[in-house]
């Protein structure tokens, strides 16, 4: 078993000290962080997928960019932009554009390339056209996924807006509280299977994380590794 | 819970929401006096009437405006401040040598 700690060099994504905690927690690389790989057996962790799971993809990288000339900044990256503002677009490469407001955007990295696309986009714009101005989110926010067909039910018990899928379809994205906590929920699909991505301040994610677990025992859910993200019923 | 309308989220609970004080009109910081800048930073006019409001939705970090009246508590608008401030504010100053 390896342990966060055993290659230096690596970010530390804000939940890893939380995940080390876990007696059968096994690690993975992605992009410059190590990422739990899963936190138990990959039957257990099927089961989850598919019903009610949470996962931890901090280790991606994310940009947030606003301004007036943010949307003409991005589309001239080749970045394609959702229409209208609180809506979620799937990039061709699998990243994610969130569009937040009339002209705020935050760019998610893709599991498929480590985010790659988006860190050299975040990289490229160290110095920024006129009109725009970064909204550096990788250190300030933490980004879960929670995975299933229970996600709405769950959410149902810590957020006052309906995000089940009749009333929050897949690219919608909510900004309110979640658990007391204010929270970005977009709701998007790995494959086939329906998930929420939250992203919260990543120094109110070491409460949230366990909230969310509480809020999932009643639907036999449980944390999730990158193996089960990244297996084949989630591509 | 008390809902609001947020004009950029839609309805959300009020919890969501900070007060930001009456709208007024800024005084131009370079030339006015210290008595009128105290007038617009801390005192409010408090009428009992319908009255513009800054509010704050915390979870997306936006400011709008809202008309709501004082003595019902019925807030008959919520509008992007767009609508009323089309320039972005510089606020230019000059060094003072020390």
């Amino acid at each position: 078993m390896t342990t966060q700690n055993a290659t230096t060099g690596l970010s530390r994504p804000p939940l890893n000290g939380l995940h080390a905690e876990r007696p059968r927690v096994e690690w993975k690389q992605l992009g410059d962080a190590e990422i739990p790989a899963r936190f138990s057996g990959p039957t257990d962790e099927g089961f989850r997928l598919d019903h009610c799971g949470l996962a931890d993809l901090s280790a991606l990288p994310r940009f947030g960019l606003r301004g007036p000339q943010a949307a003409a900044a991005l589309a001239e990256r080749g970045y394609r932009l959702p229409d209208e503002p609180n809506r979620c677009r799937i990039q061709d490469d699998g990243s994610r554009l969130a569009r937040l407001s009339s002209t705020e955007y935050l760019l998610l990295g893709s599991l498929t390339d480590a985010g790659q696309r988006v860190s050299m986009t975040a990289q490229d714009w160290a110095t920024l056209p006129p009109g725009c101005y970064s909204l550096p989110r990788q250190d300030s926010h933490a980004w879960l996924v929670l995975t299933g067909a229970s996600t709405a039910r769950v959410m149902a018990k810590l957020c006052g807006v309906d995000l089940d899928a009749a009333a929050f379809p897949a690219g919608h994205i909510a900004q309110t509280s979640v658990a007391r906590i204010d929270a970005i929920v977009i709701r998007d699909a790995l494959g086939e299977l329906p998930c929420l991505h939250l992203l919260v301040d990543s120094a109110s994610a070491a409460y949230l994380w366990p909230a969310l677990l509480d809020a999932m025992q009643e639907f036999d859910g449980g944390p999730l590794g990158l193996d089960a993200l990244l297996s084949p019923a989630a591509a | 819970m008390k809902i609001l309308h947020c004009p950029l989220n839609g309805p959300r609970n009020i919890s969501e929401f900070i007060y930001g004080g009456e709208l007024k009109t800024m005084p131009d910081p370079a030339t006015c006096s210290d008595r009128e800048w105290a007038d617009y930073v801390f005192y409010h006019d408090n009428l009992p009437a319908v009255v513009t409001e800054w509010w704050f939705h915390s979870a997306s970090g936006y400011w709008f405006l809202a008309e709501r009246h004082t003595l019902t508590d019925e807030v008959l608008r919520t509008f992007d401040p767009g609508e009323l401030f089309r320039q972005r504010v510089e606020f230019a100053h000059a060094e003072t040598p020390s």
